[in-house]
């Protein structure tokens, strides 16, 4: 902690968040808001007399609520850095503090929040867990019995720059408590909470018992498991000298704790499957290991940071085995528990990792993006075929890519601004713009290559780049099985997805088509996602309105985590097709062609479509006598 | 910089297709064979073959002494997710004096055998489409090059816990400004509110 306040190149911002992340990989703006600690830092020595006078005492959230800070405070003795901060919603304005400071003047109560911008090449984001509250699990009467603590409480009480200066005592009669039990697991592999593990919390339960037995041998001490999974270097040794402490490890989730309302002790009843008994134990103080949870405030930095959450919430990775240590977003790094629970080591060696990822950037004068950008044909914008810019691909833009100086001027993107997402692209009712890698005659050719052969059997699915076709591979690599007749089409953004394409494949005869992106939250490029989403839900009126059958087209959003879901999506799509006799399918496709024909006009006019179908035609006969001759 | 363009310059194609086992990650649900056969009719295809694992050296060297070797300015590599690999792919036919766009994957693993093994008639069929439309898609690609941006060298570290301390450290230790942000009026996370810390019982402050 202090190494890093220290540091000469380290700045320390303190009581600040962030509130607004632009810009991309090398060229970051964020926008920091240090909020006002009514304490001029460069004049504050740490001294305390503000606290000492302070007449307020509020509960202090480093002590898990167990003891009180003053108003006018630090979270600790130790505080990095050492600046007390005045509590606004605490403060009664007596102004003692103000008069103890005296000459030191440290203290100004006319501080406001600064929102402060600074530019950022790359970053890291490790903003850590927080703990599952058990006192909604009504079986262990957390909160209702006052001797059944968490272990966080117990870590402060037993900690001695804690309120009790590390003497453990149990809250119902501040005596030392002599019969003590540990409870794993207490929200986390549980389905009605948490399914997965929490990770640390077999090893933290040891070392807290091991620092009990230390202090007094005496004390006895068992720890309530399903499974000890003790994983680390040096963690299974840690468990056997624990038992050879003598710590009693007992299997067995615990199903309820009872309390004499006279002694104010515990009954801990469970089963102990080793033993195959019913036991009823008492004791003197449980502790509770919580669950680890992700913070209160994961989903709003996920909108903010622009990075996806996992199933459970936290923040997800570009690849669990291959870029563990990368979001989805090129410049953005994960470190310790943000991504899952993790233990010190994991999350000191990811911290590392993550550094070491981030300066391969930091260290580079200029980094290469992908070159998928937009690019216009100024010839077919209408300031050149009518002499006024309509203005949609501007309006469509989630970055302010696109400049029209005036009327007659054609769009004119602005390359490095523009991060490829297409919405131009499908937007622009000129057929104006087009996106590199990405053309119209591409998507295209590929359309007709998968349609080549009983098109009506297929389910042709648009996918953006990093949800659904991540969702996609998830499935995959879980081995969620789905219907075999999918075809999937992979642009960057559903904000890509032309509506040309659509009618275009179910001109060509396509069973049902799949529009798929990420959710609103997870969108990577801003507001794609909303720009697809309302092409998305005007197709549906319009299919609906044609008469096609229900289910033929869908709109999912499916993230990159969701491997179940696209299985399921594409499974109950098939089932859609199966409840429909092959006939009465085909006689609808045949029937809605010429209304899609209608839609698809100006469709061949479009810059390397002629191009794409002319070539499409030689392709699809090559692929029907291939498919004839096997 | 000069702006790119889409233009096709009509150039006569020559496209490789390679076709990967992934050992029996693909192998083990279709046969390969069957799809390298089915993409020497595709239009513009001079070379189709097999390999056992694209992505390793082996398979790399192929596709780069077959770029050589026949000529080809198109290469398809059906084999697994672009996640997973197209910066390998780009990579290889880079080396090899193809230009990175002009190779294209179709992704017959997560998204076809290991989604597909209780039908593998079904996975064929459509390990052959999508080999057929990255061959389609191929015929538009153009030579694209990378854009390059200007890099601010400075760090931002959200979170000063234990592994944003470790991160920060890190960076500043490389010699790179970084601004460590915590929301709480002091540095530590929960490892500051720990007693000791295990395996090694440390004092965790």
């Amino acid at each position: 902690m202090v190494d890093a306040a220290r540091h000469p190149r380290i700045d320390v911002r303190t009581f600040t968040e962030v509130e607004k992340v632009e810009g991309f990989v090398g060229n970051f703006k964020v926008t920091l808001r240090e909020k006002a600690k009514y304490v001029i830092a460069d004049r504050c020595n740490g001294c305390g007399d503000c606290a000492r006078v302070c007449p307020i005492e509020v509960p202090n959230y480093f002590d898990m609520n167990l003891a009180p800070r003053k108003a006018a405070y630090v979270p600790m003795s130790q505080s990095v850095p050492l600046v007390y901060n005045i509590d606004l919603d605490a403060c009664i304005h007596c102004y003692k503090c103000v008069d103890a400071c005296g000459a030191l003047e440290a203290i100004d109560f006319s501080q406001e929040d600064q929102l402060v911008e600074e530019d950022i090449g790359a970053m890291i984001v490790a903003t850590g867990f927080s703990h599952f509250d058990p006192s909604v699990m009504d079986e262990y009467g957390y909160s209702r019995y006052p001797n059944v603590i968490t272990s966080m409480e117990m870590e402060r009480l037993n900690n001695s720059a804690g309120p009790t200066a590390g003497n453990l005592i149990r809250p119902s009669d501040n005596k030392n408590p002599q019969k003590l039990a540990f409870i794993n697991c207490v929200g986390s592999r549980d389905k009605r909470y948490n399914p997965s593990c929490s990770n640390f919390c077999c090893m933290y339960s040891i070392k807290n018992a091991i620092l009990l037995k230390q202090m007094n041998p005496n004390v006895d001490i068992t720890i309530y498991y399903i499974d000890i999974r003790t994983p680390s270097k040096g963690y299974e040794e840690f468990y056997d000298r624990a038992r050879e402490m003598g710590i009693h490890f007992s299997q067995g989730r615990p199903s309820l704790i009872t309390e004499d309302p006279e002694t104010h002790n515990l009954f801990v009843h469970s089963e102990d499957v080793t033993l195959g008994k019913v036991m009823e134990k008492e004791y003197d103080m449980v502790m509770l290991n919580q669950a680890a949870v992700p913070q209160p405030d994961q989903n709003h930095m996920s909108s903010v940071l622009n990075v996806a959450q996992s199933p459970g919430g936290w923040f997800m990775e570009y690849h669990p085995k291959l870029r563990p240590m990368d979001s989805p977003t090129d410049g953005v790094f994960f470190a310790g528990a943000c991504q899952g629970p993790k233990d010190i080591p994991s999350s000191v060696a990811q911290g590392s990792a993550a550094s070491s990822r981030a300066s391969r950037i930091l260290q580079s004068d200029h980094w290469e993006i992908e070159p998928t950008v937009a690019v216009v044909f100024p010839e077919r914008c209408s300031a050149t075929t009518r002499g006024r810019a309509c203005g949609i691909c501007a309006k469509a833009c989630p970055y302010g890519a696109i400049n029209i100086f005036s009327p007659e001027t054609p769009a004119e993107v602005v390359t490095a601004k523009c991060h490829g997402c297409g919405a131009c692209v499908a937007e622009c009712p000129e057929d104006a713009i087009t996106q590199l890698h990405f053309t119209d005659a591409q998507i295209l050719a590929q359309m007709r290559a998968v349609l080549a052969d009983k098109p009506e059997e297929k389910i042709l699915a648009f996918r953006c780049h990093w949800c659904s076709y991540g969702g996609a591979d998830l499935a995959g690599t879980s081995h969620f099985e789905y219907s075999a007749n999918e075809r999937g089409l992979r642009v960057m953004c559903s904000a890509r997805m032309d509506t040309d394409f659509i009618y275009e494949a179910y001109r060509l005869g396509a069973g049902s088509v799949l529009y798929s992106g990420c959710h609103p939250q997870d969108c990577h490029y801003i507001t794609g996602q909303l720009i697809g989403a309302k092409r998305a839900s005007r197709l549906e009126k319009i299919f609906d309105k044609m008469g096609m059958t229900d289910g033929r087209f869908r709109v999912e959003w499916i993230s990159a985590a969701e491997g179940d879901k696209y299985a399921r999506v594409l499974n109950e799509m098939q089932a859609v097709l199966d409840d429909i006799p092959m006939e009465d399918l085909k006689a609808e496709i045949e029937k809605l062609k010429p209304e899609m024909s209608k839609r698809l006009k100006k469709f061949p006019g479009v810059p390397g479509v002629q191009e794409a179908m002319d070539y499409s035609d030689i392709l699809v006969d090559a692929i029907t006598k291939q498919k004839e001759t096997a | 910089m000069t702006q790119q363009q889409p233009e096709n310059n009509n150039e006569k194609l020559r496209v490789g297709v390679y076709v990967c086992h992934c050992g029996t990650n693909i192998a083990g649900v279709i046969d390969p064979k069957e799809v390298v056969e089915f993409a020497k009719g595709l239009p513009d295809v001079v070379h189709s073959a097999e390999t056992l694992y694209a992505c390793a050296d082996s398979g790399q060297n192929q596709i780069k002494e077959d770029i050589k070797k026949h000529n080809l300015n198109r290469v398809i590599v059906s084999a697994c997710s672009v996640r997973m690999h197209e910066a390998t792919f780009r990579g290889a036919v880079s080396e090899a004096g193809l230009n990175p766009f002009l190779m294209e994957m179709a992704n017959i693993r997560e998204q076809c055998t290991w989604a597909h093994g209780h039908d593998r008639e079904g996975a064929l069929e459509k390990a052959k489409d999508l080999t057929a439309s990255a061959v389609a898609k191929s015929r538009f690609l153009t030579s694209l090059d990378m854009i390059e941006v200007p890099v601010t060298q400075k760090a931002m570290v959200i979170g000063a816990g234990v592994a944003g301390i470790s991160a920060a450290l890190d960076l500043a230790d490389q010699g790179i400004q970084t601004i460590l942000v915590e929301k709480e009026p002091t540095i530590g996370g929960v490892m500051a509110q720990l007693n000791k810390t295990f395996p090694t019982m440390d004092c965790s402050i």
